[in-house]
């Protein structure tokens, strides 16, 4: 039963780390920019979602409002200079990382390094939890899989169903040929930078909801993110949903069943051989040659 | 319909076309010859918009489209079935159609050109929603035939579309390819099958390290013993 | 400068820093100087362990941390909670380093996949996971950190600082010199090489696996050793501290800064990075200082790639000459103190080498004939050569109007048993479902030029990277002078005599035109020193006629010059059979006459030759047979006269007119 409770609670968390993967994706699968730069955007978003929430006691989720556009030019203007000065794949990662550096030192200037956490006045899914049974999902969690299913089975349907969509896909896969019916790549690729940003925007609102926020949370983000997106396959948003919930579950059961402690030791190992045995990621579909 | 004017393109330092002059009439077909490294691919590139010519100027219905990026070269009603098809692979076959009515003027009209397009190779339609990489190599050429046909062009480019196919396939392919003259579109055939090339086309060029070395109807061409020893490179 | 005199230069300069440390008080040094020089010394160490693999080689690793971390809980846990004593667990720790060094190297580099952002992310991974089991097994540091002793010495070093600075300055010395000797030996060109192209290293018989294995085992090592002084010096060791992304952005940063080519790139970049945070600090800005280095790192990524060095050295004596007399003068003057001096100066000094670089390009600055182990590092532009010497004009005749001497013959090569020389048996090779290669079997004898020809698609490039080595056939045996190479890495079969060009030319462009070369002698069958390589490279490009550039860099060359330097770097490795891939394309008819007649001299010298090429009319002069691919199957093979009129050849070339 234990196992069954944290095999779920797990995958709930899953969700956030979906969120958080499914930007870092896209933009790596389809733009060939590794951006460190989204967990920078992710902490911001936290920030805001949490100084909103105490500033004017607005409702966490109605942040958004207010987050989601501010990191969408975000993430638009940081994909326009990376196109502008051509900055893809290796470099990119070189130049994300001094972009996150600087955030997270401006973020640690503004709010300083304490833990912050939203006060359980102003939040209410916070504390509560819906019981099944014996087991209790905490709101807050839910929450962040609400979002999770919600903002990825979104993108992924315009992805499928919609020309912007076809035109990504395309662009990700050939780009003189896309580029040879009609697809800009500098403007898609502004709107999936600020796509990205806006999921940065919900990706920390969720953080924020659950769990206290400090800027050196980006670095402890790093490797789990890399593992989801690695594992769902890069530039695979439906993959890094199931890869979210999966290691999710899979680091919880472990913590549960053998010891909390090898928790992230099982799942770094996991990424390795992830890396090593699939580099192109486990969800990737494969295509006939 | 095409005018192509004293066209040079440079790869750095290697120049691969030096003043090439040529033209397309609406619903003709018009192909370019010439041994392997010529700059026929080149030579679609630069017309596609997808690499810069050096000089010159490419216009399609009195516009110049020289100096556009490639992707506003296609506004001109200019489509490209690239060398190699270049389907999407990860795609299916209808998205891949789709993505050739990317811009809005091709959006407006999709339904009713996937209809044409599936009438003209129904083989498509049955396999609407497969992956394009699990296609055949002759399906594959319909495909990139059918993605350019959705971007309603007047003026279609197509680079050596028999390129490792079987030779009943490249049969079809040819009968698809008169299909679309056909219906008005002007057609610009690069093959390096010349029998095939010189069948298909009612008017011929032949590439020669970069130049136009010869041109005329294609019967002319047919018969001139020394296009043929300039094509094995003799 | 020789390895030898840089080394001792290197030594020399430790001494005296050592002296002045130990002499510090009487000489008036401010003991916070000597705890500043610990730390310079500390990420020189770090620095330059990142830069053997990370700079030399070209693969970024983001896992530095990992070997700073494996040494600080070496010497945290044998000697914090065991008692062991402080040399052997600082040993230990530099052990490990290297383990853990070699184990992520052989997951790594055996797969090829594992290259560029997919390796950075892996060693990202690395602190991680080592964090991670710390925090796990709390016995490990007994869950809060682990608390040092004070270690016992002798009373002559003087005080803890005293003996802690002499150590770092003992590591710090032999990793600088491990980085100098690195640079100046074969390793360190073959490192180079891999940087600048790894398939065709490999092709020219550099033993990549082996010299990446190499590199990040010293790397591991000196990051160990580094981390277990620092934990020396610490006197404990918290997770949080050792395994923390500041190792990888620092070290990153100081090497990006300094320039990554040159082993005195991240000791500049370090001794800058470390004064400037630690002014930071004094100024009490210390929160603005992963700002300022988050904002140089994403500067010099995209403005600087080569980074400070190679600017400074073009003038060394301008940088020395402005940095002593500033910071004597500012510290003279009694107004600043002597970090703020140091500072100064060594920005005074960065900004007039800069200033008068953009200026007054300094000439010839990378290729410096004289100092022959000198690698050509950080091209800058103000270093490279303006132009190469008056090149011959497009399509004028290239033998006639030159006034020449003849060119020297090819140097002897082994001759081989006359008879079969290459034997191709029954290959086939698949790629996903398509078959490139059908079944095709084909023997070369020596002294033969073969031409090698086919429609698009046929198979050609995947027939010369089967000889080559650079893939393995799906079927079928390839044996060359007897010796069967399906299966050996590629720089093994270059070893048995085969060499190849790539259609696409691929130089080294770090290196000038005679090193490129160079690298191909000292990497063939042979196996020149350094010295000799560079020798027999100019009568190799001699050969080819392209002696008038070997100070050039590869960029400066155009395409025809650039064939030209593939075919002399091929026949460099001396090989017995050569295979050109298109090494005609994009040339116009005057520098194809020219290409023919260097074609014709190799051979001349006794050479056999496979030649990719779809110009039929230079073939039939040139080739002495002619084997004709059509979608992956043989389907002639003879006199390229008798082949030229097979009904079959004309069918594939020109296809079949429709019934």
């Amino acid at each position: 039963m234990t196992a069954v409770q944290a095999a779920l609670s797990g995958a709930l968390i899953g969700g956030l780390y979906a969120l958080m993967a499914a930007g870092l994706s896209v933009t790596w699968g389809a733009l060939r920019v590794i951006n460190l730069a989204h967990f920078g955007l992710i902490l911001v978003g936290a920030y805001l979602t949490y100084q909103l929430t105490t500033a004017w006691g607005i409702d966490p989720v109605l942040t958004l409002l207010v987050s989601a556009p501010v990191l969408f030019v975000a993430g638009a203007a940081l994909q326009w200079a990376y196109d502008r000065l051509n900055i893809v794949e290796f470099n990119s990662l070189l130049v994300s990382f001094g972009l996150l550096m600087i955030t997270i030192e401006l973020t640690t200037q503004v709010w300083t390094a304490d833990f912050r956490h939203i006060d359980a006045g102003e939040n209410p899914y916070g504390t509560s939890a819906v019981h099944l049974g014996s087991i209790a999902l905490p709101i807050s969690r839910l929450v962040a899989l609400g979002f999770a299913v919600l903002l990825i089975g979104g993108g992924h349907l315009v992805l499928e169903r919609t020309f912007a969509g076809r035109g990504l896909r395309a662009f990700a896969q050939d780009r003189t040929v896309a580029a040879s019916f009609g697809i800009d790549h500098r403007r898609l690729g502004m709107v999936v930078g600020g796509l990205a940003g806006v999921s940065a925007a919900v990706a920390g609102m969720v953080f924020a909801l659950g769990n206290t926020i400090a800027p050196a949370h980006a670095y402890e983000w790093f490797g789990t993110v890399f593992a989801v997106v690695i594992l769902g396959g890069i530039g695979n948003l439906l993959g890094s949903l199931f890869a979210g919930l999966g290691v999710g579950a899979f680091s919880a059961v472990v913590a549960v069943l053998w010891d909390p402690s090898y928790e992230p030791f099982v799942l770094f190992l996991a990424i390795i051989l992830a890396l090593v045995l699939r580099p192109k990621g486990l969800f990737t579909r494969r295509a006939a040659a | 319909m095409l005018e192509v004017r004293g066209v040079d393109a440079r790869y750095g330092d290697a120049q691969a076309l030096w003043g090439v002059d040529l033209e397309v009439a609406p619903a003709e077909t018009v192909c370019i010859v010439g041994p392997n490294g010529a700059g026929k691919t080149t030579l679609v590139q630069t017309i596609a918009g997808l690499h810069r010519a050096a000089a010159g100027t490419i216009t399609v219905d009195g516009v110049d489209i020289a100096a556009l990026p490639g992707h506003r070269v296609c506004d001109h009603g200019v489509a490209t079935v690239p060398e190699g098809r270049r389907v999407f692979g990860h795609m299916t076959v209808r998205d891949n159609l789709l993505l050739g009515a990317y811009r809005p003027k091709a959006r407006a009209a999709h339904r009713e050109t996937e209809a044409q397009v599936y009438d003209l190779f129904p083989r498509l339609k049955e396999r609407a929603r497969q992956h394009a990489g699990s296609l055949s190599g002759g399906e594959q050429q319909m495909l990139a035939l059918g993605r350019a046909l959705m971007a309603l062009p007047r003026l279609l480019l197509l680079d050596e579309p028999s390129l490792g196919l079987a030779p009943v396939i490249v049969d079809e392919v040819f009968d698809a390819i008169a299909a679309v003259t056909a219906t008005g579109v002007g057609v610009l055939l690069v093959e390096q099958d010349v029998e095939r090339a010189l069948s298909a086309a009612s008017r011929g060029y032949l590439l020669i390290e970069g130049r136009i070395a010869a041109a005329g109807p294609t019967a002319d061409l047919r018969d001139r013993a020394d296009v043929r020893e300039r094509v094995l490179g003799m | 400068m020789s390895v030898r005199k840089g080394l001792s230069i290197l030594a020399g300069v430790a001494l005296v820093l050592a002296v002045l440390a130990h002499f510090n008080t009487s000489l008036g040094i401010a003991p916070y100087l000597l705890v500043l020089a610990t730390s310079v010394l500390f990420w020189v160490i770090q620095a330059t362990s990142w830069n053997i693999l990370s700079g030399y080689a070209g693969y970024f690793s983001f896992g530095q941390a990992a070997y700073v971390g494996v040494g600080a809980y070496s010497v945290a846990v044998l000697t914090g909670r065991h008692d062991v004593g402080y040399p052997v667990s600082i040993l230990v720790g530099g052990l490990l380093g290297a383990l853990l060094a070699a184990v992520t190297g052989a997951v790594a580099f055996r797969l090829g996949a594992l290259r560029g952002e997919i390796f950075a992310l892996l060693t990202l991974a690395v602190p991680f996971i080592l964090a991670a089991f710390v925090r796990i097994n709390r016995d490990i540091d007994g869950g809060l950190g682990t608390t040092l002793p004070l270690p016992d010495f002798p009373g002559w070093v003087g005080d803890f600082q005293h003996l802690i600075f002499l150590l770092m300055l003992l590591v710090a010395t032999l990793a600088v010199g491990t980085a100098l000797w690195v640079q100046g030996s074969r390793l360190g060109r073959g490192l180079n090489a891999i940087h600048d192209n790894e398939d065709a290293a490999e092709a020219l018989g550099v033993p990549t696996f082996r010299y990446k294995m190499l590199a990040i085992v010293l790397s591991g090592a000196l990051g160990g050793l580094g981390g277990a002084l620092l934990a020396v010096r610490n006197g404990a060791v918290q997770p949080e501290l050792v395994f923390t992304l500041t190792v990888p952005l620092f070290v990153i940063v100081m090497s990006v800064l300094g320039g990554r080519r040159h082993w005195a790139g991240p000791v500049v970049g370090a001794a800058f990075v470390t004064v400037l945070q630690d002014e930071l600090a004094a100024q009490e800005l210390d929160q603005w200082g992963n700002i300022i280095l988050g904002a140089v790192l994403v500067l010099f990524v995209v403005a600087a790639p080569d980074g400070l060095f190679g600017r400074l050295r073009v003038r060394p004596w301008l940088t020395v000459g402005v940095f002593v007399p500033v910071l004597v003068g500012l510290l003279l003057s009694g107004q600043y103190t002597e970090l703020d001096a140091i500072l100064y100066a060594m920005v005074a000094a960065i900004v007039a080498a800069l200033v008068v670089d953009r200026l007054r390009p300094a000439p010839g600055a990378v290729s410096s004939p004289a100092g022959h182990l000198e690698p050509s590092a950080a091209p800058t532009e103000g270093a490279r050569p303006t132009e190469p010497p008056a090149t011959r004009p497009a399509g004028a005749a290239p033998l006639a109007d030159l006034p020449q001497p003849a060119p020297p013959p090819v140097p002897p090569v082994a001759q081989s048993p006359p008879g079969e020389l290459v034997s191709v048996a029954g290959v086939t090779r698949d790629f996903g479902g398509v078959r490139a290669l059908d079944d095709v079997s084909l023997s070369v004898s020596s002294g033969e030029i073969v031409g090698l020809v086919g429609p698009n698609g046929s198979g050609k490039t995947t027939l010369v990277n089967l000889l080559s080595g650079a893939m393995p056939p799906t079927r079928g045996t390839i044996a060359i002078g007897g010796r069967t190479t399906t299966g050996l890495a590629p720089h093994r079969v270059a070893h048995t005599g085969v060499a190849r060009t790539y259609q696409i030319p691929k130089p080294f462009a770090s290196m000038t035109v005679r090193d490129n070369v160079a690298m191909a002698v000292m990497f063939g069958r042979t196996g020149a020193s350094l010295a000799s390589a560079r020798e027999a490279a100019v009568r190799h490009l001699a050969t080819v006629r392209l002696e008038h550039l070997a100070d050039a860099l590869p960029d400066a060359l155009n395409l025809h010059q650039r064939q030209l330097l593939e075919m002399a770097r091929a026949i460099a490795a001396e090989p017995v059979v050569l295979l050109l891939d298109e090494a005609l394309a994009g040339l116009n008819p005057a520098e194809i006459d020219d290409a023919v007649a260097v074609i014709r001299r190799i051979h001349a010298a006794g050479i056999s030759i496979i030649i990719v090429e779809h110009l039929l009319r230079v073939l039939n002069q040139l080739a002495t047979r002619i084997v004709v691919l059509d979608r992956g199957v043989l389907i002639a093979d003879g006199e390229p006269a008798t082949v030229l009129r097979d009904p079959a050849v004309v069918r594939a070339y020109l296809g079949r007119q429709r019934a």
